[in-house]
């Protein structure tokens, strides 16, 4: 599994020296962050499932230890600010799925020693979603989800 | 060439405080130009944020990420004077990078 990841990962960015210096730059301490690969795929998952699968978190457990703040109606679905933060020890890394988003896997965050688990981002989401956290600590996986009222679409036109 | 990204870092007590915003279209791929062309899938699909010269937090983007994207984080054991930088990689192979230091809030 974790091969294939890396096979992945190497293939989306399809060219060697480009892929040398982003590992290079990127690779976390070791020991603080073991899931440093990120699996590419997940982000071509077109279903909230598949991409829940792909990043190795389909059995995730409801926690209320991962705090979402993002707006009930968001009246710009070009950029929906959100805002996560695990409180759950130990984490290394959160993700964001918006479920009904062409690609639902929005983005991922791998959090070394010194990076306290939290981040503000904006979101692009296409319709009324369920918006989705996974904060991943020591190989076990914890969710929360928000429902989110979309106003105005934020992928097509 | 894309703007330069735009950096703050400070510090409160040994709490550091990052606010990055990288300019990008994050075309998805998904949106027609006013002729009816698919504009093509253009968008950033990693970003590092180092501090003195150590990667902390190290992000995967999909085309769900907002144009231009804006980022803030949290960083401990952060001193004034400590270096930052941040880098991002797009599907197209284009890069960009800045660097900066934490101030006192």
């Amino acid at each position: 599994m974790m091969q294939k990841g890396r096979r992945d990962f190497l293939q989306a960015f399809g060219n060697a020296t480009l892929v040398a210096g982003v590992l290079g730059a990127g690779l976390l301490k070791p020991g603080t962050a073991r899931a440093v690969e990120f699996n590419r795929a997940a982000f071509d998952a077109k279903t909230a499932a598949d991409a829940l699968r792909l990043i190795g978190a389909a059995g995730a457990e409801a926690s209320r230890d991962i705090l979402l703040k993002v707006p009930e109606v968001a009246e710009n679905g070009a950029a929906v600010p959100i805002e996560v933060v695990s409180q759950i020890p130990g984490t290394t890394r959160l993700s964001v799925l918006v479920d009904k988003n062409p690609f639902p896997l929005a983005l991922q965050f791998n959090f070394a020693a010194g990076a306290t688990p939290r981040f503000q981002a904006k979101l692009k989401m296409a319709e009324t979603s369920r918006l989705r956290i996974v904060a991943s600590a020591a190989g076990r996986h914890y969710t929360i989800f928000r429902d989110v009222r979309v106003t105005v679409g934020g992928c097509g036109e | 060439m894309p703007d330069p990204i735009k950096l703050r870092a400070t510090v409160k007590g040994n709490e550091g405080e990052v606010r990055v915003l990288m300019p990008h279209p994050m075309e998805s791929g998904l949106r027609h130009d006013p002729s009816g062309q698919l504009i093509p899938a253009h968008y950033i699909v990693s970003v590092v944020l180092s501090l003195n010269g150590r990667p902390v937090i190290e992000g995967a983007l999909g085309t769900a990420v907002s144009a231009n994207p804006l980022f803030a984080f949290q960083l401990e054991g952060v001193k004034a004077g400590d270096r930052l930088a941040v880098s991002w990689v797009d599907n197209k192979g284009q890069r960009g990078s800045a660097e900066g230091v934490f101030s006192a809030a």
